[in-house]
């Protein structure tokens, strides 16, 4: 409504730059469709992404793509990606890192399939009956180890990236200890129910991820703590400042994070009845790669659910898709890469596009009234800058 | 007599807690010694320094980055990359162009692909990390796809030769020491890397760039070409690790290094190197190195089982990166109360200007330590 106000007093002098002028108003306007408040960046990318990757499986294999196997299979691997992405997107938005968290998501997994075991030896109907509550013992430590990871990163002050990559090891570790490097089996049968099961002909395991996707989305946007998250990431100094109880926000966050990569360990278990210490080891790097294709700022400040759910999803095609057109997993590390970079270039790319105007119109003569006018949506489509997050963070967020 | 006493003591110490760290290591290997008499022996200590030969090299190129302030997880698929190439196609043509020629290579190719690094960082303004991350999945992948996967046990002549060379070879009571030629151009490497950091405008440029990118700029210095020419050097030193790697190993496995990413990185930290830039030293990194190659080895040699290393190197670097990090913050708390203190600091002159405020001048840092 901005630049409808602003037409009349342009048309009398600006008659020469009016093809430029409509030009700027039609990019204005398409810029702003896009990035409508409400469908954020990273969520509006990954629906072109994920609509573009399906449109061309299912072009290149039709018969093995869109088979209901393969797209339950779909529905079945991504849930555990998917939450572990979603924690590392939590962590990301205090603008930390957390490359404990499938070490985290193991050692859950691992408690859960020994405590099984020790129970069942001598009484495999009680085993069976304390289903819940083994798998709550093993979300519980997960919780334990995000906490440890929140006290050493806000209490003593170790940097994100530096306190995890020690935890990632510790825990690993004693996982390695623990098993003696060799794979457990036994799990209680109400994760392998839940494993199998599927309403409606849509996993379980799918359904509880979007759950888990939906209470996050409700945590960040619409309680406290999450609104105290992102001001975190977005500026800490301005939350020091602010009065926000920095320490109690971090040690929350990594406790949050680390209660979900307990909840992926219980869904490794639930896929596949067996623990091991070094499963998924390439997950680490790829929940990051979902959470910056997801939207996510890696300095902190900006996340989108929705664009982790959507990433998640886009890269479990392009993995299966892969598969389908008979290319191997390292072609899909190529692919995986090749996206990461080019997404991160086209944004760098798009966000100093929109940059340029700003900076030349103070010279037109129209320019005091509307460079105001016209830098702010563009400023706060940019999202890269911290000031323009903490501008529309419930927008921004929105899942 | 106090001030002059503390100066000592802060001398010893170093600029980057090099003195501390020599200390553990001095004081693990004599608790080791006596707790168990057969780890001090010529035996252990050259096959901890042959253990120590790869990761050095990969810890020279960490640091050089680490320095600059951004990180670097793709160094282990150049190395593999450069190294595996050229082997496959030395064996695939069946010449060998001897040792100059294959490192040149390697170099060459290693240079390359951290070129690529280098283009994407400084051209688009990208986080490192994320940036490396991609680009490992695509070296590893490119590897894989277009070079070969298959496991070479012969490796070309001039390769095979150097991997039995040995400088010392000396027959002691508990057999025979032997200590690897290699170690010899890998020391030489060192020295021309700390010479590189500390003496040319080169090496300046990069503490300048990790204290504050934007004071750099402003400075003069040109930001975007020394970022261009880190990743390139880092390249090119991975690439020389690749291949120290293939040849003591005795055979090129396309499968070896990638995944120890972060035990390099966890190594240079605990050798003092700041992961946000402007601090670090090629003789802390060294040590760092060669402490965990000790716990290593003495894990072993007391009787815990190896399956512990992981979280040893795990407290380890909690406690190190811990003790720095409540240091820091306990500084950063008395120069908020004088502020002019850190003209008696003995550690202010000693790291040239950029670095001196390296750590305050950080926001990132600072802010970390303002709450308390």
């Amino acid at each position: 409504m901005s630049l409808d106000s602003k037409t009349p007093t342009e048309t009398p002098q600006a008659n020469v730059g009016s093809v430029r002028e409509a030009n700027n108003r039609l990019g204005e306007w398409t810029r702003r469709f896009v990035r409508r408040p409400g469908v954020d960046r990273g969520a509006g990318r990954m629906v072109i992404a994920l609509v573009l990757a399906i449109a061309l499986f299912a072009f290149l294999n039709p018969r093995v793509f869109l088979s209901p196997i393969n797209l339950q299979n779909i529905a079945v691997a991504a849930p555990e990606i998917g939450i572990i992405a979603i924690a590392m997107m939590v962590v990301m938005l205090t603008g930390g890192i957390d490359l404990s968290l499938v070490a985290i998501a193991n050692f859950s997994a691992i408690t859960i399939s020994t405590l099984y075991t020790s129970i069942a030896e001598s009484d495999p109907a009680l085993a069976d009956s304390l289903g819940i509550v083994i798998v709550l013992v093993g979300v519980l430590v997960g919780m334990l180890g995000g906490a440890i990871n929140g006290f050493l990163v806000s209490v003593v002050g170790i940097t994100p990236i530096l306190a995890t990559l020690a935890t990632m090891q510790i825990y690993n570790g004693l996982a390695i200890v623990w098993t003696g490097g060799s794979t457990l089996y036994g799990a209680p049968a109400l994760l392998s129910g839940i494993g199998g099961a599927a309403v409606a002909n849509i996993p379980v395991l799918f359904i509880i991820f979007i759950v888990v996707a939906l209470l996050i989305a409700v945590l960040i946007n619409r309680t406290a703590l999450g609104r105290m998250i992102q001001l975190e990431g977005a500026n800490p100094v301005a939350a020091q400042y602010s009065a926000i109880p920095r320490r109690w926000v971090l040690l929350k966050t990594y406790t949050v994070a680390g209660v979900l990569a307990g909840l992926a360990g219980a869904l490794f278990i639930a896929r596949n009845p067996t623990a091991s210490a070094d499963y998924g080891s390439s997950y680490v790097l790829l929940v990051i790669v979902i959470a910056v294709l997801g939207g996510t700022n890696p300095t902190g400040g900006f996340a989108s659910v929705l664009g982790v759910v959507l990433a998640t999803l886009t890269l479990q095609v392009v993995s299966s898709g892969f598969t389908a057109v008979r290319l191997s997993s390292y072609e899909y590390a190529i692919a995986q890469g090749v996206i990461l970079i080019a997404v991160m270039v086209f944004d760098s790319v798009s966000t100093s596009r929109i940059k340029k105007p700003k900076r030349s119109k103070p010279s037109s003569p129209t320019g005091s009234s509307g460079s105001s006018d016209s830098s702010a949506p563009s400023s706060s489509s940019t999202a890269t800058s911290t000031p323009s997050v903490t501008s529309s963070p419930a927008s921004s967020t929105r899942n | 007599m106090h001030p002059t006493f503390s100066d000592r003591i802060g001398k010893l110490r170093g600029s980057n807690n090099e003195g501390v760290l020599a200390l553990v290591l001095i004081l693990l290997i004599v608790g080791m010694s006596i707790a168990n008499p057969t780890f001090f022996t010529l035996n252990t200590g050259f096959s901890i320094l042959r253990s120590a030969i790869v990761p050095v090299v990969f810890a020279l190129g960490v640091l050089i980055v680490v320095i600059t302030g951004g990180i670097d997880v793709s160094f282990a698929a150049v190395a593999i990359f450069a190294g595996y190439s050229t082997v496959t196609f030395c064996l695939s043509l069946g010449f060998d162009p001897g040792l100059p020629g294959i490192f040149l290579m390697a170099i060459a190719i290693g240079a390359i692909l951290g070129l690529i690094n280098g283009v994407v960082i400084a051209r688009f303004n990208l986080p490192t990390l994320i940036v490396t991350l991609g680009t490992q999945g695509i070296f590893f992948g490119a590897m894989y796809t277009y070079v070969g996967a298959t496991y070479y046990a012969e490796l070309p002549g001039s390769m095979a030769a150097l991997a039995t060379t040995n400088l010392l070879d000396v027959t002691t009571s508990s057999g025979r020491a032997y200590l690897h030629v290699l170690v010899v151009p890998v020391l030489l490497l060192c020295l021309f890397v700390a010479w590189v950091l500390k003496r040319t405008m080169f090496g300046r440029s990069l503490y300048a760039m990790g204290g504050d990118l934007e004071a750099a700029r402003r400075a003069g210095f040109r930001v975007k070409t020394t970022h261009l020419w880190v990743y390139v050097s880092v390249g090119a030193l991975a690439s020389i690790a690749g291949v120290i790697h293939i040849v003591l190993s005795r055979s090129a496995n396309p499968r070896d290094l990638v995944g120890g990413e972060l035990d390099i990185i966890a190594a240079v930290v605990l050798g003092g190197a700041s992961i946000f830039g402007g601090r670090g030293s090629v003789i802390g990194t060294v040590l760092g190195v060669i402490l965990v190659q000790v716990i290593k080895n003495s894990l072993l040699l007391v009787g815990v089982p190896s399956a512990w290393l992981r979280t040893a190197v795990g407290v380890l670097l909690v406690i190190g990166v811990g003790i720095q990090a409540i240091a820091a913050r306990r500084k950063s708390r008395r120069m908020r109360v004088i502020d002019d203190g850190d003209l008696n600091d003995p550690n202010a002159g000693k790291h040239g200007g950029p670095t001196s405020d390296g750590s305050t001048s950080d926001g990132s840092t600072s802010t970390e330590k303002v709450d308390a």
